[in-house]
């Protein structure tokens, strides 16, 4: 008899949040490969939270050239 | 010269030596501070009181983690001295696990990544979006995601378990998520 409980969206977003970026190859995992090979929903999901992470990995500032000089004073270095 | 000689000469008063160490680590410490306070002027105050930190410490670094990792841990401890200072955070909507995940708003974006550098906009709405967490939340995101540190890492540099790390970044994943849902989403018909 198969007694696991069928997974969800829920399940499977949660899961993304959970786990996203992890290697793991569990049972759940595969039930959870296998729903987001099906649903439209949850591989928006996916894309969003990864989306996210991608936006903030790519919103970087350089440091002046005033602050790089207000350090090495504020540190007494010379260059 | 490799960092682990520059360490051990700076550790000996070579001042060019610290100065090398610095540079090399001034743009990551900077980009770091901003990603955590999302403000200039205290991502460089942040930068100071680190190296400052550094400089003072630096005898005490015996080499058996990389020198970023203390870095840092320094940035982390000195954003969460500022934030428990101000107190401004209401922590129990974060800790409602099923409230994070949104089932019902799911759509396909109208921007992609590679438009962040250019867009003031979407940064205006990173900035916001982030904002709005912890930052012990944000901290962890930053350190996790966004800079690629193991999530053991992450959570030895917050002083976190690493089951309490992967919640709160769990967490802080669906919030962020969630927010520029908002405003990214493309309407459906």
């Amino acid at each position: 008899m198969n007694d696991h409980k069928q997974t969800t969206c829920k399940d499977v977003m949660t899961h993304i949040c959970d786990n996203l970026g992890d290697e793991l190859n569990s049972q759940k995992c595969i039930s959870i490969k296998a729903h987001l090979e099906k649903c439209e929903n949850c591989k928006r999901y996916f894309s969003s939270v990864k989306t996210t992470i991608e936006f903030y990995k790519k919103y970087n500032v350089a440091i002046s050239d005033e602050a790089h000089t207000r350090l090495m004073e504020c540190l007494g270095l010379k260059e | 010269m490799d960092e682990l000689k520059l360490i051990e000469l700076a550790q000996g008063g070579d001042k060019k030596a610290l100065t090398e160490l610095v540079k090399l680590y001034e743009q990551t410490v900077f980009n770091f501070s901003f990603k955590i306070c999302r403000n200039k002027d205290r991502a460089e105050h942040t930068m100071q009181e680190t190296f400052l930190s550094m400089v003072k410490n630096l005898n005490q670094f015996s080499g058996q983690s990389k020198l970023s990792t203390w870095l840092y841990r320094v940035v982390s401890n000195h954003c969460l001295m500022l934030a428990r200072s101000e107190k401004k955070y209401d922590y129990s909507s974060f800790e409602d696990d099923d409230a994070m995940i949104d089932e019902k708003n799911i759509a396909d974006w109208k921007i992609t990544p590679d438009k962040v550098t250019e867009n003031n906009e979407l940064k205006e709405l990173l900035d916001k979006a982030i904002q709005k967490l912890p930052a012990d939340y944000r901290i962890v995101f930053t350190l996790r995601d966004v800079e690629g540190l193991s999530t053991e890492e992450t959570a030895k540099i917050v002083g976190l378990s690493v089951p309490a790390a992967k919640s709160r970044l769990h967490r802080a994943r669906a919030f962020l998520r969630n927010e520029l849902n908002k405003k990214l989403q493309y309407e459906r018909p």
